[in-house]
């Protein structure tokens, strides 16, 4: 069979299922007994055991070794049969580990290279099974001929198997009762063996020929302990009356009530397809804005009609498409609780790591491009922001360092925060290192928190030895600004020394579609993204401010620096056409910061469509980009993170 | 004479990957369907020893076409393929007459094992 062209898909599933072994080790790593574990030892079994058979079926054999042995280990752990102490815990977490590996290096194609035989044998060791293979669930009471069944230990959809073997059964006699229940068979509520009673006139061997052909049957026990009991009981149908095989009920009569059937069903598709749909979606938008323009100048009422009901339909077309790229932002922060454990172990802090807004919705395709930038700000943090137990007791701080990250829908868009409660950027250090590179002015005392971004988001600034050794936070700050940006997004920092350092990442829902302020200046209309406007209001000259040589907007209790789109993009300054007609000034919110930019004025806010640029514009990293207006007219979209810098 | 399939999945991939393993086994696959619909339609026509049907399928849910199908030939020999998790599902398809399972990804040596029990 050509497994090639399966390999992206075996890739791409693995690794989910890696990441839902990581969550569940973790998960029974803080708790190795308690009422959650079974279900976190189910979760990682299930995980290992698919990727075994698609390791299989790839031809993949370190894949399916590594995933055979793991899964024996864990049928033993299910079993209680082996205790989780550190040590197993230790080598599970190995085997998640270098099984990650395996699958990477498989689809690479280096399959034979990858050298686990160490681990398998440790594998081996522990997953050797000790047990007798007695039968765990009591036979249940009553009338019949008792037959006990246990599957093989990696038996796909065991509950269903049961139910197939007990329906099979149905065809000699009646089943009476079954030790679980039905219900718990088949919702997979037993360990690897359950019994019933049958009321046949079969020959015992006749019961348990029928049991194997259903397949996946380990082992059989007919009549068990009923010879022992009443030798010449013969199920007769007034026992199969009896009130206690009642309790269950006889089934294959009338189905269970299913209501599995209802769940949500999921198909897979490519990321390629969406996105193809989404620049669809996004034509379709530019051309309903030119339709609707026409339509308007036209004055044909039936035309305006039909318009504005494909309008609407195109709208709802694009919301259903910016949905179903939508997912929960845990579709990549459930990496980050094992990274941070693992990060946090080889420099030895105890730290507790919360994630908060796992529900959180955000395009797939950013949400891809941010998880390195994420793992960045969480590795300073542990690596440089929280100190080690020894200093955080002589700060009076308690051992245990605190890392939140978290997500918050904030209007049409999302603000990221990685928070820790460390000892915070040392200012002056950063400040001494930007005057010695005659980066700020030299008679400057303090920084103020975006002066702190920027200097440490310079790309070679923040990696200097003098900075990292101190404060460190610097390390990979530009990469993560410059994703950020790229994203269209903006990048915030709030650090207090001896408290903790906060970053924050506020960010679009979606790449391709935003909704727009329109502002002109002069005969040039932009777009301005509403992910970063939060109001509008006049300009009134009473309220502007000279401070430091800049201009500062006093805005009820704020004073915001002043920025000028006219000035930006270097047109003459405004000269109204009459008194009553003033500027516009449109509040900009970048990560926790705020500035105002004013502009001749406000036209429209609609969605736009974001277009890249083909190629670097000389000198105007203002614009994030450009876009088509309803009247076909090009527009350039303001890159508002760039405008405070 | 080699026993004939009738492949019923909406992708391409999995119905190229079944009838791989099955035309390596032997099996004649004279049908393919996308589409519940489609798999009761081909099913009248060609009368295959064996079906293989996916659960969740457009028009006609693969259920539902095991239904369909028992009701117009009791003797139906029909093989779930089912994704993980799926169990509820599984359990009703057995009970709308469905003989047995196999769970995607598909293991060649399961689905040849499963087929072999549903024609046995």
């Amino acid at each position: 069979m050509n497994t090639l062209e399966y390999a992206d898909l075996f890739l791409t599933e693995s690794r989910e299922h890696v990441v839902a072994v990581n969550r569940a080790l973790l998960e029974l790593e803080r708790d190795t007994t308690g009422p959650n574990s079974s279900g976190a030892v189910a979760e990682i079994f299930r995980a290992v055991h698919t990727i075994k058979g698609m390791g299989a079926t790839m031809g993949f054999a370190i894949v399916a070794e590594l995933a055979h042995e793991l899964e024996n280990v864990l049928d033993r752990v299910r079993r209680d049969d082996l205790a989780l102490d550190v040590d197993v815990m230790d080598v599970l977490f190995r085997a998640a580990d270098i099984l990650e590996l395996a699958v990477e290096a498989a689809v690479a194609g280096r399959d034979g290279e990858l050298h686990s035989a160490d681990l398998v044998a440790q594998l081996r060791a522990l997953g050797t099974i000790t047990s007798n293979g007695d039968w765990t669930v009591d036979a249940p009471p009553g009338p019949g001929m008792l037959v006990r069944i246990r599957l093989q230990p990696d038996t796909p959809l065991r509950g269903v198997r049961a139910f197939i073997i007990v329906q099979s059964l149905g065809k000699l006699g009646e089943v009476l009762v079954t030790e679980p229940y039905i219900e718990d068979l088949q919702s997979e509520g037993f360990a690897s063996d359950f019994a019933l009673r049958l009321a046949t006139t079969a020959d015992p061997s006749a019961v348990e020929d029928v049991v194997r052909r259903a397949g996946d049957v380990a082992d059989v026990e007919v009549n068990g302990d009923i010879a022992k009991e009443s030798p010449a009981e013969k199920p007769a149908a007034k026992q199969a009356a009896n009130p206690v095989a009642r309790i269950s009920g006889p089934f294959g009569a009338e189905p269970a009530e299913i209501d599995g059937a209802r769940r949500a069903r999921h198909v897979r598709i490519d990321v390629r397809r969406l996105d193809a749909l989404m620049n669809l979606a996004g034509e379709l938008v530019i051309a309903r804005g030119r339709l609707t323009q026409l339509s308007a100048d036209l004055g044909n009422a039936a035309l305006e009609e039909t318009v504005t009901q494909a309008s609407a339909l195109i709208t709802e077309l694009r919301d259903e498409i910016t949905a179903s790229r939508m997912v929960p932002v845990s579709h990549v922060f459930d990496r980050f609780p094992r990274i941070v454990r693992d990060a946090a172990r080889a420099v030895g802090k105890p730290i507790d790591f919360v994630v908060e807004g796992k529900d959180i919705e955000l395009d797939r395709s950013m949400l891809d491009e941010l998880g390195d930038s994420i793992v960045h700000l969480l590795r300073n943090a542990i690596d440089h922001g929280i100190e080690d137990s020894e200093q955080r007791a002589a700060a009076g701080k308690p051992e245990t360092g605190r890392l939140v990250l978290s997500a918050v829908r904030d209007r049409s868009a999302i603000v990221i925060k990685v928070s820790d409660d460390g000892k915070g950027i040392d200012r002056a250090r950063v400040l001494a290192r930007a005057k010695r590179d005659g980066l700020i002015d030299a008679a400057r005392t303090d920084l103020t928190e975006d002066e702190l971004l920027r200097l440490i988001a310079r790309p070679g600034f923040s990696t200097a030895e003098a900075v990292t050794s101190m404060s460190g936070r610097g390390v990979g700050v530009d990469a993560v600004y410059t994703r950020v940006r790229s994203l269209g997004g903006a990048m915030d920092i709030r650090s207090v020394q001896g408290r903790g350092t906060t970053m924050i990442l506020r960010l679009p829902l979606t790449l391709a579609v935003v909704r727009a302020v329109l502002a002109r200046v002069a005969d040039e209309t932009y777009a301005i993204p509403l992910a970063h406007v939060s109001e509008s209001i006049e300009l009134s000259a009473d309220d502007v401010r000279t401070v430091n040589g800049r201009e500062v907007l006093l805005a009820r209790d704020e004073v915001l620096p002043l920025l000028r789109l006219r000035q930006i993009v270097g047109l003459p300054e405004y000269v109204a056409p009459s008194a009553i007609e003033l500027e516009q000034v449109v509040m900009i919110d970048l990560g926790d910061r705020r500035a105002a930019l004013v502009v001749d004025e406000l036209v429209a806010q609609d969605e736009i469509v974001v277009k890249q640029y083909d190629g670097p514009r000389e000198g105007l990293d203002c614009f994030a980009g450009a876009t088509l207006l309803g009247d076909g007219a090009p527009s350039l979209i303001v890159d508002v993170s760039s405008l405070a810098a | 004479m080699n026993h004939t399939v009738l492949i019923c999945d909406d992708a391409v991939f999995m119905r190229t990957m079944v009838g791989d393993i099955l035309t390596q086994a032997g099996f004649e696959i004279v049908g393919q369907a996308e589409t519940g619909v489609q798999a009761v339609e081909q099913y009248k026509l060609l009368k295959p020893d064996l079906v293989t049907m996916d659960i969740v399928m457009p028009d006609m849910g693969g259920i539902d076409a095991v239904r369909e199908i028992y009701a117009f030939d009791p003797n139906a020999k029909i093989l779930m393929c089912s994704a993980m998790g799926q169990q509820a599902l599984v359990v009703e398809a057995i009970q709308a007459g469905a003989k047995d399972f196999v769970v995607k990804p598909f293991q060649p040596s399961r689905v040849l094992e499963a087929v072999q029990r549903v024609l046995g």
